[in-house]
């Protein structure tokens, strides 16, 4: 079960374009960060939550699957295990954000904090050495997880099927980590741009959208995959299905956390968390909630419920794009705003740094892509059926 | 989870144990209700969650004489056990329809032995808390106008009040809850119409059973309701307890407007009401004999969603310390970092914390979840430590909110404690009549199961449902 020539051929061309968009759109990058910093870094900032989102959440769901099992995770384990070493390049591609820091977060400027008592209050977590020792710390926890389950991808090739005893053993408690850090690096990559604002729920409702997301990206993958042989084979109606349905679950979810958030602060309506949602509600950006409720939610949820629609690769590949580029734009409703007046752009949307999201996101997405074809080039497409439990095999 | 016995699930014992047969299963259960005589046992638990129940009554007596001036209740503590008691059985009715609906839908068949138990004991939770917020009333008689309704007293509820969203949610999950209970138990009524002697058990069952004949008519509309009930009670498992978390979230008092509250409140529900299905069907098994159906497995797999959600309970509260901090704002840091921990109520914190933060950790080894005593004392213990969460988010916050002028001590009155063990009677008392009146496993099923396992599983895909 070896990915087929032409496959491989394929996956030579994508990356081949992953190069190219990778070198276009970090020089493009470069060269705005050095012009024009100030709507450089916010983009940089939302092209790297995208694709560290799908990194981690590749991580998670394979450190889920070994806690729960289920169908919908042989499916997908290949394409979850490639992208899980995508988190080698993500922690490179973090390096600008550390030079960025003065530009994105005003705790990070001391001319800003000598005249905010909160921000002192706050200083000896919002600083900028604790900063990058908290992403640091993430990181090499992160990395040593990818690493471990891609080992533990090997050993279980080798052996036939058997994965070994400690890839379940550490799942647990591996799970409860990334959890944790995922949510506080959330809380200081995004959280923190408006240091004022606090929301409890922030980190769990990023990481939710992470997860939803890298399932979107994943029926995508498979989608794609599916066109072809080995895949198509593997990729029954009853699989897809469990995966749109996990899918549907997700973009609940998000939906609940993003909706508990937003009733929670709008009820309240204090001056302290207002201003959140304020700065979120105009100048144009209202029309991109408005999507967002819509898009990401609304159209996505009712698609999802038709059953025939989730069995049917080349019609789900289309919901699942639809919840890619919205979360994107999810990413880029939650970034951007905070630095509205360091663009001078005041509460009206950035158009120049909104376009400067696609460069970035192309830029990142290429070094991402390649890696993760490289991922997935390395092994058989499809799992090794273990013998003991073929009996599986026949869900349809 | 820590010693690698998490293994692919066609390696795990098999849910009944392998020597049943449907013709056993069938006799195994029903004669808990139809042949069995009541025992000794039964009849002590039953007269002792009789009394209590009677102390309920005489509770409620004199509340209604007197007035809720008997309980604690005080300005600044206007909420004080009631809600307490209201959110904790609420949270305990939350295992329920998680079983039946969500685990069906992720076709985990274990849930099969615990479904039916655990929609019971759903039922009566939620009926117990249905009645603290309509006895904290002040006037239960009037407890309707809570619903909007065409009077010609010119009333109508205030839709901004999280209150009114309450009485939606829980009248809804009430009625959800049962049908969905009362659907699955037809086939299992016309099961004890058929094999039972006495005349009139023999029409109560039939008069139940609706009729059923068990064609294959009736088995696939049964199936088609069966499955559309689980997707619309699906919902209601995370929006009982969401919006009883906005009962507090919305109130901007300190220590309860956080946004973390509605996906955090769930986690605590299910937290809370797995436990006490743990505490109610370890004595249950060993008493009817029934581990052959609920086996080692299914209080390990119930052990591993006690530590998952306990986990969850624990980074909430861990955010809310974090943020109260990281907030600056001195009325949340007073609150969360100071009356809950050091205040006068720090006791009842820091035993919180040790009931669902750390003695729930010891669920991280195997021994423990599968031994059914120490399962059985965690169980327990998670149990009170939820209801002393809630005490804490109740009574804390308001006992010392922005004034200190208007800070005060909040204490139960015996009429409290008379109420909330009253409670407890009356949920006892309901689930001894269940067991002796219908089958607390589905009969059919475990007979679906065994079949399965019998060797016709090939179109299931029950064996491999891991990597």
């Amino acid at each position: 079960m070896m990915a087929g020539e032409a496959l491989k051929l394929r996956f030579d061309r994508i990356q081949s374009v992953a190069i190219i968009a990778a070198v276009g759109g970090l020089v493009g990058s470069a060269i705005a960060g050095l012009v024009w910093p100030s709507a450089f870094f916010p983009a940089y900032l939302v092209g790297f939550l995208f694709w560290v989102g799908i990194s981690l959440g590749c991580i998670s769901l394979l450190l889920l699957h070994n806690l729960t099992g289920g169908q919908w995770g042989r499916l997908i384990r290949r394409p979850l295990e490639a992208g899980a070493l995508t988190i080698v390049p993500m922690a490179i591609l973090f390096v600008p954000i550390g030079f960025g820091l003065k530009t994105l977060y005003p705790w990070a400027d001391s001319a800003i904090v000598a005249a905010d008592r909160a921000l002192q209050h706050k200083a000896p977590y919002l600083n900028p050495v604790a900063f990058l020792l908290r992403s640091g710390i993430s990181f090499v926890l992160w990395i040593t997880l990818a690493y471990l389950l891609n080992l533990a991808a090997s050993i279980r090739d080798r052996k036939g099927g058997q994965a070994p005893g400690w890839l379940y053993s550490m799942s647990g408690p591996a799970l409860a980590i990334v959890f944790f850090t995922g949510s506080f690096v959330a809380m200081d990559w995004g959280m923190s741009l408006e240091p004022d604002w606090y929301s409890t729920i922030y980190g769990v409702m990023v990481i939710v959208g992470w997860a939803l997301l890298t399932f979107a990206m994943m029926i995508f993958t498979i989608s794609l995959l599916a066109r072809s042989e080995p895949v198509a084979s593997a990729a029954t109606p009853g699989r897809l299905q469990d995966l749109g349905n996990l899918m549907l679950a997700f973009v609940m979810l998000w939906a609940y956390m993003a909706f508990s958030q937003f009733l929670i602060i709008w009820s309240g309506n204090l001056t302290e968390e207002i201003p959140w949602y304020l700065r979120r509600l105009r100048g144009g950006w209202e029309y991109v909630a408005f999507a967002l409720v819509l898009f990401h939610f609304f159209v996505p949820f009712f698609a999802l419920l038709f059953r025939d629609l989730k069995r049917n690769s080349q019609v789900i590949i289309w919901v699942a794009t639809a919840v890619i580029v919205m979360h994107l734009v999810d990413l880029a409703w939650l970034v951007l705003p905070a630095r509205g007046e360091a663009l001078g752009t005041g509460p009206r949307i950035p158009w120049g740094a909104l376009l400067l999201v696609l460069v970035t996101t192309a830029g990142i997405g290429g070094v991402s892509i390649w890696c993760f074809l490289w991922g997935l080039k390395r092994r058989p497409l499809v799992l090794e059926e273990h013998p003991a439990h073929r009996g599986g095999s026949a869900h349809v | 989870m820590s010693d690698g016995s998490q293994r692919p699930a066609g390696d795990e014992s098999p849910v009944p144990e392998p020597d049943y047969t449907i013709e056993s299963v069938t006799d195994k259960i029903s004669s808990i209700v139809l042949v069995r005589p009541y025992g000794y046992g039964w009849l002590v638990g039953f007269t002792i969650s009789f009394v209590l129940m009677m102390v309920l009554l005489l509770a409620t007596s004199v509340l209604f004489i007197k007035g809720v001036g008997i309980w604690g209740v005080r300005t600044p503590v206007m909420w004080g056990f009631a809600i307490v008691n209201f959110v904790w059985w609420v949270g305990i009715g939350h295992a329920g329809t998680l079983i039946s609906a969500i685990l069906l839908l992720l076709k985990q068949d274990w849930r099969t032995s615990i479904n039916r138990f655990a929609e019971a004991m759903t039922l009566f939770a939620v009926a117990c808390a249905g009645l603290f917020p309509i006895l904290h009333l002040g006037r239960p008689w009037v407890f309707y106008w809570l619903f909007p309704y065409p009077n010609t007293m010119g009333m109508w509820p205030q839709w901004r009040s999280p209150l009114i969203w309450d009485v939606f949610a829980v009248t809804t999950y009430a009625t959800v809850s049962l049908l969905f209970w009362y659907i699955g138990l037809i086939p299992d009524l016309a099961t004890l119409r058929d094999r039972s002697k006495n005349r009139v058990a023999q029409i109560a069952y039939g008069i139940l059973a609706m009729g059923w004949s068990g064609s294959s008519r009736h088995w696939h509309r049964y199936r088609t309701t069966y499955l559309l009930m689980a997707g619309l009670a699906t919902p209601l498992v995370v929006s009982v307890h969401t919006i009883v978390s906005f009962d507090f979230t919305i109130a901007i008092v300190p220590g309860w407007h956080s946004t973390i509250f509605p996906p955090y409140f769930v986690a605590g529900a299910i937290f809370s009401g797995f436990a006490m299905v743990l505490t109610l069907t370890i004595p249950l098994r060993r008493i009817y004999g029934l581990q052959g159906f609920i086996t080692a497995k299914h209080l390990e797999n119930m052990a591993k969603i006690i530590l998952t959600t306990g986990m969850i309970v624990a980074y909430g509260y861990f955010i809310e310390a974090f943020m109260a901090w990281y907030s600056a704002n001195p009325y949340e840091m007073h609150q969360v970092l100071n009356s809950r921990p050091k205040g006068p109520y720090a006791h009842t914190y820091w035993q919180l914390i040790a009931c669902n933060c750390l003695i729930p950790q010891l669920l991280w080894i195997k021994w423990f979840r599968t031994n059914p005593l120490a399962l059985w004392v965690i169980s327990i213990i998670v149990n009170i430590g939820m209801w002393l969460e809630r005490y804490v988010i109740v009574v804390v916050s308001l006992s010392s909110d922005f004034l200190p002028s208007s800070w005060a001590m909040y204490h139960g009155t015996k009429w409290d404690y008379a109420t909330l063990f009253g409670s407890m009677g009356l949920f006892l008392m309901l689930l001894f009549l269940f067991v002796r009146v219908l089958p607390v496993i589905s009969i059919t099923e475990m007979r679906e199961l065994v079949h399965e396992q019998a060797g016709h599983d090939e179109s299931h895909g029950a064996g491999g449902t891991k990597p």
